[in-house]
């Protein structure tokens, strides 16, 4: 043993054809092909330059204005809103996009609601809604005029008067949140009407032929893979329908989980027909998926609320990973490192999207993401409940409250919904922390990925490896991964925040990659669903020990977070605190 | 697994289709709607557009709220 473990293993098995043969390389030609596709249509032949003029002529009549008066006059606000209205999805291309990769939407009592709208029934809608939106316009032109003519009053006295310039600062705040609520009432009257099958059937077409290609160059069937595909579609569509209805989106049972539990109920009782497995290529649309996702990881993200936020999302995380992680091997004794580490990072990072980076990143099997990400789901919807409940109860500060679940519940929209339920301010600290620990998911791919090839497959063999061993066993995808978040996140640092924002996230994103990447994971989770057997998924669960280890490491994740929180927030930078 | 005929196939389906879906929407409303808090974070939910189970911060509108209102009010002096 002694003189095997002294023997470099460097079968350097790499060749030049994995680029064209191998998952990994395709998976990231296929991500890249349509993150190219994207950022053309956005910029070289979109919008990009138009819009880049109109925000200059915006952001010198906002300059005008905060050289005028002391606080945000009438004009910079509006300059503000007419810069929110520019985005990339407006774009002839963008609408395109939206119309074609479109999937099923929400629905309350009637399913078909999800795929069918009629005329009838969209101006149903909006008459419905059409009162309280009148009512909010009425209150907007009211608050609008009073702030009118406190400004009016401030601009009159050269805005030297405090008393007349806190009077119009504050009338125009009254005025920004009737124009808040006005805008939520009008999304009530804009519904319009929709057919989204014939889209859903393009889509089935253009996804089974661009995944078809990859699979025909990995030197299998496409013809196999194509017929499988349709039913794997189907099981996605379903899942997003069941996934769309109000009540179980409120727990955060969304499309994903409901991939998985159809995708399980038809291939532990029907049987999935041996003609789909070819079909449930499971790990090739998560890699592509991944890719693009790594469009959506951008690094200059993390300093949006100061050292606070670094402090909370990207040192208390990791700390609590690796204690999870070590805490899973050396106290509980987890038998699979992969499940450990999943759970770990799943629990700690950001729940689903941290889950299946880290599970492709240490090649988990489908059963430990499955399981990773059921613990994750049943434990958000009870931390998304419990916790503003007991903020409130205990009388925690709401920023304290907010930085604490944001850095906490695992799902960004379960913290959207506990911070929201807490208080406005809760609702945007506690959004801002997730962003942030958001974009760890990439570091924290790569760094599993680092850590296993090197460490965990070397220590199970007990090898040394060489140079080019590790090379051949690294996950390549990650490097896609990696390599579109810099793309974007250089592309993000060198433009404008409002440019960025109406080409960038409301362009190249919204409507390129994001729209792909929803659906590219959903069947990802239909395909495990599909090729997952209840006995080996419950194999996994034996002694309870997934559990305790979510618990316990979520207890030290609640602990190290507020007391982290509390010192960022209010001992440290108080005055951060003060601004928010 | 396959080794059941059709029919018991079918049924086996059929009931864990079943109870997947009273679940989740039967056993859930009549939870939420029983219980206060629940029925509050319902309205509120449903009001405010908020989807508790979007995962990435790029699915939730909450976050572009939240990062425009930091933006600003750290930039204050």
């Amino acid at each position: 043993m002694a003189q095997e473990s002294n023997v470099v293993v460097d079968h350097g098995k790499s060749q030049w054809s994995d680029l064209w043969k191998k998952e990994d390389y395709l998976a990231i030609w296929l991500g890249f092909i349509i993150i190219a596709v994207s950022i053309l249509a956005y910029t070289t032949f979109g919008p990009k330059a138009e819009f880049a003029e109109k925000i200059t002529g915006l952001s010198q009549v906002q300059q005008a204005e905060l050289d005028k008066a002391p606080f945000k006059t009438i004009a910079w606000h509006n300059a503000q809103d007419d810069k929110g209205k520019l985005k990339g999805t407006s774009t002839p291309f963008g609408k395109f996009m939206t119309q074609w990769v479109t999937k099923p939407g929400s629905w309350k009592s009637n399913p078909l609601d999800a795929v069918i709208r009629t005329e009838a029934q969209a101006q149903a809608l909006n008459e419905k809604g059409m009162a309280k939106y009148e009512e909010a316009k009425g209150n907007l032109e009211m608050a609008l005029a009073a702030a009118v003519a406190a400004e009016g009053a401030a601009a009159g006295a050269s805005f030297q008067d405090q008393a007349l310039n806190d009077e119009a600062a504050s009338k125009i705040s009254a005025w920004r949140d009737a124009h808040k609520a006005a805008g939520d009432a009008k999304k009530k009257v804009d519904n319009k009407p929709y057919n989204k099958i014939p889209s859903l059937i393009g889509l089935c077409v253009f996804l089974a032929a661009i995944f078809g290609v990859g699979i025909a160059m990995m030197g299998k069937s496409m013809p196999a893979f194509m017929q499988g595909f349709v039913v794997v579609f189907l099981v996605a569509i379903l899942a997003y329908l069941l996934g769309g209805q109000a009540i179980s989106k409120q727990y955060g049972f969304g499309a994903e989980a409901w991939g998985v539990v159809l995708g399980m109920l038809i291939a532990n009782t029907l049987g999935t027909p041996k003609w789909v497995l070819p079909a449930c290529e499971v790990e090739f649309f998560i890699k592509t998926g991944l890719v693009l996702l790594g469009a959506e990881v951008l690094f200059n993200k993390i300093v949006a609320i100061g050292i606070p936020g670094i402090f909370v999302a990207w040192v208390v995380t990791p700390i609590v990973v690796v204690v999870t992680y070590t805490f899973g091997q050396r106290v509980l004794k987890m038998p699979s490192k992969t499940l450990n580490i999943v759970i770990s990072a799943d629990m700690s990072v950001c729940g689903t999207s941290a889950a299946i980076a880290t599970a492709a990143a240490c090649r988990a099997k489908k059963e430990e993401l499955t399981l990773s990400i059921g613990l994750s789901l049943v434990f958000t919807a009870i931390m998304m409940i419990a916790m503003p409940a007991f903020i409130k109860a205990v009388g925690i500060p709401e920023i304290l409250g907010g930085a604490w679940m944001g850095g906490t519940i695992d799902s960004t929209g379960a913290v959207a919904a506990a911070g929201a339920f807490l208080g406005q301010k809760a609702m945007y600290v506690a959004a801002t922390i997730k962003m942030i620990q958001n974009v760890m998911i990439g570091v924290t791919a790569f760094c599993v990925a680092v850590y296993w090839v090197t460490k965990v497959e070397t220590g199970e063999s007990g090898k040394s490896v060489g140079a080019g061993e590790i090379w051949h066993r690294f996950p390549k995808f990650v490097l896609g991964f990696i390599g579109a978040s810099i793309i974007f996140s250089i592309m993000d640092a060198g433009m404008d925040k409002d440019l960025s924002k109406a080409v960038l996230s409301s362009g190249i994103v919204s409507g390129g990659t994001k729209l792909l990447r929803d659906w590219f994971f959903t069947l990802s989770f239909a395909a495990i669903g599909l090729s997952t057997n209840f006995r080996e998924l419950a194999k996994y669960f034996k002694g309870g020990k997934p559990l305790i280890l979510y618990v316990c490491g979520q207890s030290f994740n609640l602990a190290l977070t507020l007391t982290m929180a509390y010192i960022m927030f209010y001992v440290v930078f108080p005055e951060i605190t003060a601004k928010i | 697994m396959n080794e059941k005929s059709l029919p018991v196939r079918l049924k086996n389906f059929t009931l864990g289709l079943g109870v997947a879906l009273a679940f989740v929407y039967l056993f859930l409303p009549l939870l939420t709607h029983s219980c206060g808090i629940l029925d509050r974070m319902s309205v509120y939910l449903d009001k405010n557009g908020i989807d508790p189970s979007r995962y990435y911060y790029t699915d939730v509108e909450q976050v572009r709220e939240g990062e425009n209102y930091l933006r600003f009010a750290l930039e204050e002096k």
